[in-house]
């Protein structure tokens, strides 16, 4: 799957909007293409772009307000049952789409095969510092939001 | 602190940051990082176990595939409509391969783009190393295992 449609989806939760922004990222792609640096490199560069796009699409969608966390998962469920669970794996969606949209950002980027921690921090704009403070604080959080799954 | 420098604050940090997978750590870091780990396990067990359950939860979100025509409506955009024909085609795969080695099994869409912006590479500088620096970046970016089957389609079309 292009890395790109991976990142979208990943930051939009929508396929048919991660495929626009695929899509969009290209048409910007064949627009440069005449003036590309060989010496850059595309998936940063297309990345780049197609998180940028998101971020437009992000700020354009009404807020969602979450009065209540999401549902919790059964714990009568043994943990493989739980996990294997859409409801499971839902609540696991909802926890990571509430996280700061820069968290965000890094958290799925980082966990793209391949993905190295260079170039996340260049795709974002941002030092590895400033990176690995976004990944630690994005993992900390989910890991107090997640308690119970953590702990079956 | 061990001869590469690693300290064990650092693991914990490269822990909390990246997760309890060692190949998700920084490369540059990550022997002196595993090599303390080894030599004094005990000091890192909870936190990997912690890191690791964590990334357990992650990664059981599933993968989600975009839809079959989205590479055709890319393609579709591309500015050079004549490389979908077959001389295109045949253009293409000289271009791509040029010692007629074939790319692992599956990597159509990944060949045809590395192609497409392969081939204003080539044309614009006319070396073969600035083809090879866009296959190699081209190559990174996509998947390889969907694209023999989208050459040979429009091969056989």
């Amino acid at each position: 799957m292009p890395v790109i449609f991976r990142v979208s989806y990943r930051m939009l939760g929508d396929r048919a909007e991660a495929e626009d922004v695929t899509q969009e990222t290209f048409l910007r792609a064949w627009k440069i293409m005449p003036r590309w640096q060989p010496n850059a490199k595309f998936s940063t560069w297309a990345c780049t772009v197609a998180l940028n796009l998101c971020r437009d699409r992000l700020r354009k969608k009404k807020p969602v307000l979450m009065d209540e966390p999401p549902e919790q998962v059964d714990v009568a469920l043994r943990p493989e049952q739980a996990l294997a669970s859409r409801q499971a794996v839902s609540r696991i969606e909802a926890e990571i789409a509430c996280l700061p949209i820069r968290q965000k950002e890094a958290l799925e980027l980082c966990a793209i095969d391949g993905m190295g921690n260079i170039e996340a921090a260049e795709i974002m704009g941002v030092s590895i510092h400033a990176l690995e403070s976004l990944l630690a604080r994005a993992r900390r959080s989910l890991r107090a939001r997640l308690k119970q799954e953590m702990d079956q | 602190m061990t001869d590469t420098g690693m300290t064990a604050t650092r693991v914990l940090e490269l822990i909390e940051a990246y997760g309890g997978a060692p190949d998700t750590w920084p490369e540059a870091e990550r022997a002196g990082a595993q090599a303390l780990i080894d030599a004094q396990p005990e000091v890192f067990e909870a936190a990997l176990l912690e890191a690791c359950r964590l990334d357990g939860l992650i990664a059981v979100r599933p993968e989600v595939e975009p839809y079959t025509d989205l590479y055709e409506r890319i393609l579709d955009d591309a500015p050079m409509a004549e490389v979908r024909g077959r001389s295109g085609l045949a253009w293409f795969k000289s271009l791509i391969l040029p010692q007629g080695i074939r790319w692992p099994a599956g990597a159509a869409f990944a060949s045809l783009m590395i192609g497409v912006v392969g081939g204003y590479a080539y044309a614009s500088t006319g070396t073969v190393e600035s083809f090879d620096q866009i296959d190699q970046a081209y190559g990174s970016s996509f998947d390889l295992d969907a694209a023999d089957d989208w050459l040979n389609r429009e091969e056989g079309a």
